[in-house]
């Protein structure tokens, strides 16, 4: 699985980095970030679903 | 404005006092509602469609109908130029700023809440929402905690001002409420110049401080810190008083986060989509635009809908049911696109931290028999008058 950010549609919320902090991080503004390529490891897949149905703007994406 | 099709609701009139969730269910039976002077956007797919579109719905005009006398950085302005405001702003108000806050929050907390273990008893609203939020607003920007009382009379007078259409006449006296905004006003002028070039720790000096072209006018930095008074200190307490409410009522609930504090942050989230404390948001048409079918005609009003679209039963199932384990919370209590709430790491800060220290303290309570809380209406930004608690053994 592989976890991705629309930059354009993320307002900083910061759900994401303080739900999954193994997958995302956060930027000097607070916008959220992937970490490396956004590769989830098997055992981050529910936090990485968790962050996405949690993203207020619906800007994260999973691909399997 | 052509309203002839749209079901009417008289907002002042809805049972917001003592039942405030069947005001919500009301307002959410249609997507779209004639409230007036204005349309309410109710619907859930609606709210994100307006609040995600400034060039279409402007923030800014509909600050213009205020006709607030100072710019209100960043809220009054749309995208481009409230796009700037936004990323000066927001490296002070990012989780990475907020955190390390956090002890003197706790502290803060700590000692409004001990007196009140010995005391057993306590206004909830007045002797600790109120009083927290205010305090952090001090030593954020760096002033003098001796002025607490002097901003909850200047505040409270600002907020009159603001929500005087709402209110019948006897109750406010414009001109002293016009005379306290303008002692606020005095006050935040001469701070911003003092501060300017002097070099401190607290956001306000770091603001006026910053390098060009990131620099703010002094108008901009007085109408940035007038807009931190009027948003960021009732609304916090506002939301304080009415998640304090909902576990003094519902103590099975209560009863998980003492037994799991760790469930505290999902509860702040629960009790913020139950109790958005600006529960509807204002915009202004920039031209024709249709929606749900409904033609608006260029510089309608629209009121959005926060609170019904935190009931959105497709998204939040049992939508009136406090679940502190709901796998997907997407709530918009902050708002959601452009304007989405600049302090909500510092508002989410507070409550958490408030939460979790009152419940180590005081793990029972319930409301004090023979009061009531109400909550204030009809309102631009709602909360409780009251809430009075009695500590149980």
């Amino acid at each position: 699985m592989k976890v991705s950010i629309n930059s354009g549609a993320c307002m900083g919320h910061g759900l994401c980095y303080g739900l999954a902090p193994a997958l995302f991080a956060d930027d000097d503004q607070g916008y959220g970030t992937v970490i490396a390529d956004g590769t989830v490891p098997p055992e981050h897949t529910d936090a990485a679903r968790k962050a996405a149905a949690n993203c207020p703007e619906g800007a994260i994406s999973t691909a399997d | 404005m052509a309203t002839g099709s749209l079901p009417r609701i008289n907002t002042d009139k809805l049972p917001m006092p003592e039942a405030r969730d069947d005001s919500w269910r009301k307002m959410g039976e249609c997507p779209l509602v004639d409230v007036g002077d204005s349309i309410a956007v109710t619907r859930r797919d609606l709210v994100e469609l307006v609040l995600k579109d400034p060039a279409l719905f402007s923030s800014k005009k509909a600050f213009e109908m205020l006709g607030s006398p100072l710019p209100l950085v960043p809220i009054a302005f749309d995208p481009p130029e409230q796009t700037r405001y936004r990323q000066i702003l927001q490296p002070f108000f990012s989780p990475r700023a907020i955190k390390p806050l956090e002890c003197d929050l706790r502290n803060q907390a700590i000692a409004l809440i001990t007196p009140i273990v010995e005391r057993r008893e306590c206004d909830f609203v007045a002797e600790v929402a109120k009083v927290f939020p205010i305090q952090v607003f001090i030593v954020l920007f760096g002033l003098p905690l001796d002025m607490r009382d002097q901003f909850v009379e200047w505040k409270d007078a600002v907020l009159r001002l603001g929500s005087a259409s709402g209110v019948t006449s006897s109750e406010v006296s414009v001109e002293e409420a016009l005379a306290k905004a303008g002692e606020l006003y005095e006050y935040l002028s001469e701070l911003v110049r003092t501060r300017r070039g002097v070099v401190a720790d607290d956001i306000l000096s770091r603001v006026l401080n910053l390098a060009p072209p990131d620099e703010l006018s002094d108008e901009e930095a007085i109408g940035l810190c007038y807009l931190f008074v009027l948003a960021g200190l009732d609304t916090v307490a506002d939301a304080l008083g009415f998640g304090m409410q909902r576990l003094a009522e519902n103590p099975d609930k209560r009863r998980e986060l003492i037994d799991d504090p760790s469930l505290i942050p999902a509860a702040t989230e629960e009790l913020l989509r139950l109790d958005p404390s600006a529960p509807f948001t204002s915009r202004v048409t920039t031209r024709e635009v249709e929606l749900n079918g409904f033609t608006l005609s260029e510089g309608s009003q629209v009121m959005v809908y926060l609170s019904t679209g935190n009931r959105d039963e497709t998204l939040f199932p049992n939508p009136y049911d406090i679940d502190f384990h709901r796998p997907e919370n997407r709530h918009i209590s902050f708002g959601l696109g452009a304007h989405r709430c600049l302090g909500s790491h510092l508002a989410r800060l507070e409550m958490q931290v408030l939460y979790e220290e009152w419940h180590k303290r005081i793990p029972n309570y319930h409301i004090t028999e023979g009061t009531a809380p109400r909550v204030l209406w009809p309102r631009g930004t709602v909360g409780l008058d009251s809430l009075h608690l009695t500590i149980e053994e």
